[in-house]
């Protein structure tokens, strides 16, 4: 757009054309006060706080030419005659901009004051006195003393609640619709909204249940008053007192910034940071709610040994001692393989990095996972986004006209709930978005095109988009050079007619050709897949990595894949080696058991002694339960009694993120680090440092090689196991960290990708967009200025622009007509989920008793209405469940939400399970 | 030299025969000044009522790091001051503070003011605190009403700062 000069306040400023006066202003350091206006929102001009002269060059109505006054400049003319509201006016060339002077000040002091006539002033017991934008503005801008009779303020019963989250306080409230617009635009619940008029009108909550939205707590940030409050931080504390440590919540993929707000050693609130690259200045309620079970009074303290079936409670060094021991002896009496872990994957990098260590180096047993081992987990593991992933740089905050983005297999939602605002965002600015999958989301709302596919026919579909690209010639060729195999590629999928594809598939064929075209005529696309895509097989992740490379969209910043992976840090589990079949960095090893397997094999008797960090696999889940009570040996460390600690022999307590440093990796693939906020509740350690501590036990019982067991039947199988282990680099013989960077310093010498994540660059902060000296007015009260970092975005192996990709065709897997079982069960994540993470958290209501979710038709033809309880049966078995009716939902599908409460591995045989649902 | 022992001496002699001007402490107490600023106290509405609203405003101008307060949510059907919020711990550490008073200046409801006590003398560190039971008056020595315009409202009063004597 071409640029616009103006003068403010005698200095000159070049805009982009289109930018409003304060805005502009802003670029000049010149401060313009705002109620309603906020950068991220459409400005709507409610408030009038933004008041300015303006003058413009004066037309000569008959010439339409600048009149030129007698100094030889242009002659101005105060727009309208009138002051202007500066956020809702463009900027014009010539434009003189006045922010200061009697007539703006008169108009600012009115503005003021009026809003003041019936302002509660209780700023003492405001929650949001001290960070408010009415105390700030008012000092600043307000008059000394209002003419208005105290006595004739409007009064009204202090807090309702919008929702049993966010209260209202509508004495405070200033009518600036920044938490209506937010809703509406921003978070696309648009769930409040105006009520009444005059002296009444008020924010109301439309929706049922109230204030229903994943993002409410943003609108506590924004509201430039105190009239909005979270009954998580009501009345706890005063701002000031506040001491904030940089963190990184670790309950989605997206890994958002977040600021832990500590009084003395207690969490008082949480609240988002900014960082463009991951959050913008948003965080999800799971986030800013969810992290209450730091404080829980439920934590684990003291490390615990069951004797003669009854907890005792332990010393440190008894307890690592003992849990050494017991793994010493298992792996003397069984051999190594005898041994298994695992790592819940919210576990940050240097506790998994070091798990795997312990493991594989020290114990000799490659039987380590992530993953609990349920059966809809998908067998393979997804290492695609290393590869295709979104290059270096990526930032989807800029991203906008231009960009297609594909998601397919994904409710970001309930998978990764900020994903929901930024694809969102990117939509409204332009860009091109179509939503895949083969049940209802709330992102296909926002999407341009929504596509429901039969479960089972989304590899079939992107083989259709394929299809069209090759049929029509468009294929990109930017990256072509670079690919191998892109003709066998293509024989296999256009060997079938479009129509032919597109009917497997189940969509319309023009459909296809209009999503493959913009896909492939964008100048950025990027492939968003989640749970759904990867439980539905490599050939759909194959499909992908094709698309992406034929469509000429990886290598690149803003282009490629990103996967929404299970938990917080997958992709740092993924890439620590917390799996089985390869070590840090995707080095080779010799595969041991999966999660799985591990299941199994305790179960057969064959598995012996666990090691469990972070992980309540038994939830749920009975025949987990079953196999771990058989094991000899097991040791749990966690936060709680879980319900898998409960079988345990040893119970470590540790520290939770707020309690120690360390980093992330997020889906798309940047590393993040956190700070500790607190000291630990009995002092309890970080997982590695416990894991130092049984390795470093482990080893002084056996100080000749781990691979020396008495065991002699699998000598051979476990030196060749160890071997590959340390192929990686030579191991240092002692585990003397101190300090969670000194992990990080070996991650970054030992995991390929991982270099250039030492906490030192982790720490530098780019200036996000625009933030001025008088940014307060924005954002006072809001998110906190990212001071502390924005991550590092590891590159993907494309980036480097030179590596060759292997295209493969993978014939789809056809439909499966099944008589005995007619219906699909997908298990579909909520973000609600019941977790170990929710304890003490208000959001403890908004969980949902475990329940199965059926198309209309389906329960018309079963008859069964909603609330009454089904009976599903599969080839795994049979499992009893209330009804759920969703209107969307497509015939054939039924959804199994995974909350606590009902023993789903039981009926279910893997991702997508073959079931037949009756009325119970 | 005479002389100036007669000097002396007559000053001496001067004052014996005066009344003296110490105070047989701690039998006799001498008054201290209306302005004193002595041990602290949580005054009261004259309903009852707690002034203090938890506001940590004195603990925010304590120069001696001396207050602590945590702030609770009133019960609306027993409150315990006027408004949401209300003191659920309020401490001042008598061997931080400096009795300089800023407290004082720094509430919004007259609720802490510093009295004419100034017998403070501790065995231990931790009995040197205060705690809200021991700083806060009977509930029939309060003083000053809550403006009647927000009594008559039958709701509870919003704007603390305005309440006052
Ligand atoms: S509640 Fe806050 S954000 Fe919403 S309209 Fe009122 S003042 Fe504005
Ligand atoms: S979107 Fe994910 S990372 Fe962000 S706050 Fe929510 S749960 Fe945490
Ligand atoms: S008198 Fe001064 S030092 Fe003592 S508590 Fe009050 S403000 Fe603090
Ligand atoms: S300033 Fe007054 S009202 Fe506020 S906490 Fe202190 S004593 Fe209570
Ligand atoms: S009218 Fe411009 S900021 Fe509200």
């Amino acid at each position: 757009m071409p640029d616009v000069t103006l003068t403010i306040d005698g200095k000159t400023v070049t805009v982009p054309a289109g930018t409003n006066i304060v805005d502009a202003a802003r670029a000049g350091d010149v401060a313009i006060p705002v109620f309603c206006y906020h950068p991220k929102m459409k400005a709507v001009g409610m408030c009038r706080m933004c008041l300015v002269e303006v003058y413009t060059p004066k037309i000569d109505p008959a010439t339409r030419q600048p009149v030129i006054g007698a100094d030889g400049k242009p002659e101005l003319a105060l727009m309208m005659n009138k002051l202007q509201a500066g956020c809702v006016t463009p900027v014009s060339d010539g434009m003189v901009v006045k922010t200061v002077g009697e007539r703006v000040e008169f108009a600012q002091r009115g503005v003021l004051e009026f809003l003041l006539t019936s302002h509660p002033l209780d700023c003492p017991v405001c929650d949001k006195g001290g960070e408010c934008p009415l105390q700030n503005l008012t000092m600043e801008w307000g008059p000394g003393n209002s003419r208005y009779d105290y006595a004739d303020k409007h009064h009204n019963v202090k807090p309702v609640a919008l929702g049993d989250l966010i209260y209202l306080d509508r004495e405070r409230c200033i009518l600036c619709a920044r938490c209506v617009r937010f809703q509406d635009e921003i978070a696309g619940d648009p769930v409040l909204g105006f009520d009444n008029r005059g002296r009444n009108w008020e924010i109301i909550s439309k929706s049922e249940p109230a204030f229903d939205s994943k993002f409410s707590g943003n609108t506590t940030d924004i509201c430039p008053v105190g009239a909005l409050t979270s009954s998580d931080f009501r009345f706890k504390a005063r701002v000031w007192e506040l001491r904030s440590t940089p963190s990184v919540c670790n309950h989605c993929s997206v890994g958002c910034d977040i600021s832990i707000d500590m009084r003395y050693n207690d969490l008082m609130r949480v609240m988002p940071r900014e960082n463009d690259f991951v959050n913008e200045i948003w965080t999800c309620d799971k986030g800013r709610y969810g992290m209450r079970h730091i404080m829980s009074g439920e934590r684990l303290k003291t490390p615990m040994i069951r004797r003669n079936n009854a907890w005792v409670a332990a010393t440190w060094e008894e307890a690592t001692r003992y849990v050494a021991d017991r793994l010493t002896l298992v792996r003397a009496n069984y051999g190594a393989n005898a041994l298994g872990g695992l790592a819940g994957a919210h576990l940050p990098n240097e506790d998994l990095y070091l798990f795997g260590k312990l493991f594989r180096e020290v114990l000799g047993s490659n039987n380590i996972d992530h993953r609990r081992g349920t059966p809809d987990e998908p067998t393979a593991l997804d290492d695609l986004p290393n590869i295709l992933g979104v290059g270096a740089g990526t930032n989807l905050t800029t991203l906008g006209k231009g960009t297609a983005v594909l998601v397919i297999g994904a409710d970001p939602e309930e998978e990764a709930p900020l994903y929901v605002l930024r694809l969102r965002g990117i939509a409204d600015r332009g860009g091109d978005l179509t939503v895949v999958n083969s049940y209802p989301t709330k992102l296909a709302r926002f999407a341009k095109s929504a596509v429901t596919v039969r479960p089972g026919a989304e590899a079939a579909f992107v083989q259709a988009l394929l299809g069209a690209i090759f049929a029509e010639g468009s294929a990109n060729e930017a990256l072509a050079a670079r690919l191998r195999g892109a003709d066998e590629l293509k024989r296999s999928v256009s060997g079938k007619p479009l129509a032919d594809l597109a009917a497997a598939a189940g969509v319309a064929e023009a459909t296809i050709r209009a999503i493959a075209s913009s896909f492939v005529a964008a100048e950025n696309g990027i492939i968003v897949y989640g749970r759904a895509a990867v439980g539905a097989g490599p050939a759909l992740t194959q499909a992908l990595a094709n698309l992406a490379l034929v469509g000429g969209k990886a290598g690149r910043a803003n282009n490629g894949l990103i996967a929404l992976t299970a938990e917080g840090n997958t992709r740092g589990a993924l890439d620590m080696g917390v799996r089985p079949d390869r070590g840090p960095g995707g080095a080779a090893v010799t595969a041991g058991m999966s999660a799985r397997e591990m299941w199994a094999a305790a179960k057969a008797d064959t598995l012996k002694g666990m090691y469990i960090a972070g992980m309540n696999p038994a939830k749920s889940n009975t025949a987990v339960a079953e196999a771990l009570s058989q094991l000899e040996f097991l040791v749990v460390q966690d936060l709680f009694m879980t319900e898998t600690a409960q079988l345990a022999h040893v119970v470590l307590p540790v520290a939770t993120v707020a309690e120690r440093d360390g980093t992330f990796t997020n889906a798309e693939r940047r590393v993040q680090r956190f700070q500790q906020a607190r000291r630990a509740e009995g002092e309890a350690p970080a997982d590695w440092s416990l894991f130092q501590e049984v390795a470093r036990a482990v080893q002084a019982m056996a100080p000749a090689s781990p691979t020396a067991a008495p065991a002699k039947k699998s000598a051979k199988a476990r030196a060749a196991e160890s071997n590959t282990a340390v192929a990686v680099a030579a191991p240092p013989a002692s585990w003397d960290y101190l300090v969670s960077s000194d992990i990080a310093d070996e991650i970054s010498a030992r995991v390929p990708g991982y270099k250039g994540t030492s906490y030192t660059s982790l720490e530098l902060t780019r200036k996000s967009w625009g933030r001025q000296p008088n940014e307060s007015f924005y954002y006072d009260g809001t998110s906190y200025e990212n001071t502390e970092g924005v991550g590092v975005q590891l590159p993907a192996l494309a980036d480097d622009g030179k590596s060759v990709f292997q295209l493969a065709y993978r014939e789809p897997a056809p439909a499966a007509a099944d008589e005995q079982f007619p219906l699909t069960l997908l298990t579909v994540v909520r973000a609600y989920d019941g977790g170990e993470w929710m304890r003490g958290s208000k959001l403890v209501p908004r969980t949902v008793p475990a329940h199965v979710i059926l198309s209309v038709a389906d329960a018309q033809q079963l008859g069964v209405g909603i609330g009454e309880p089904v009976r599903i049966s599969s080839a795994a078995g049979t499992l009893e469940l209330r009804a759920q009716v969703d209107a969307g939902l497509s015939a054939g599908v039924v959804l199994l939400p995974l909350v606590k409460g009902a023993d789903l591995a039981s009926v279910l045989t893997g991702p997508q399970t073959r079931v037949s649902v009756a009325k119970a | 030299m005479l002389g100036e022992i007669v000097k002396g001496l007559r000053t001496t002699f001067k004052y014996l025969f005066k009344k003296p001007v110490t105070v047989q402490y701690p039998e006799v107490k001498r008054p201290v000044r209306e302005r004193f600023r002595g041990r602290h106290e949580l005054k009261r509405f004259e309903n009852g009522m707690e002034r203090c609203i938890g506001c940590a405003l004195c603990a925010a101008a304590c120069p001696a790091d001396a207050i602590l307060v945590i702030p609770g949510e009133n019960d609306p059907a027993h409150p315990n001051s006027p408004g949401e919020r209300y003191a659920a711990t309020y401490e001042i550490n008598m061997l931080r503070c400096i009795f300089c008073g800023y407290c004082e200046d720094a509430c919004p409801t007259n609720a802490i003011v510093l009295e004419h006590q100034y017998e403070l003398a501790y065995y231990d560190r931790k009995s040197a605190i205060y705690t809200k039971e021991m700083l806060l008056v009977p509930p029939d020595k309060g003083h000053g009403e809550i403006p009647p315009i927000l009594q008559e409202l039958n709701r509870r009063p919003s704007p603390p700062a305005q309440i006052d004597l």
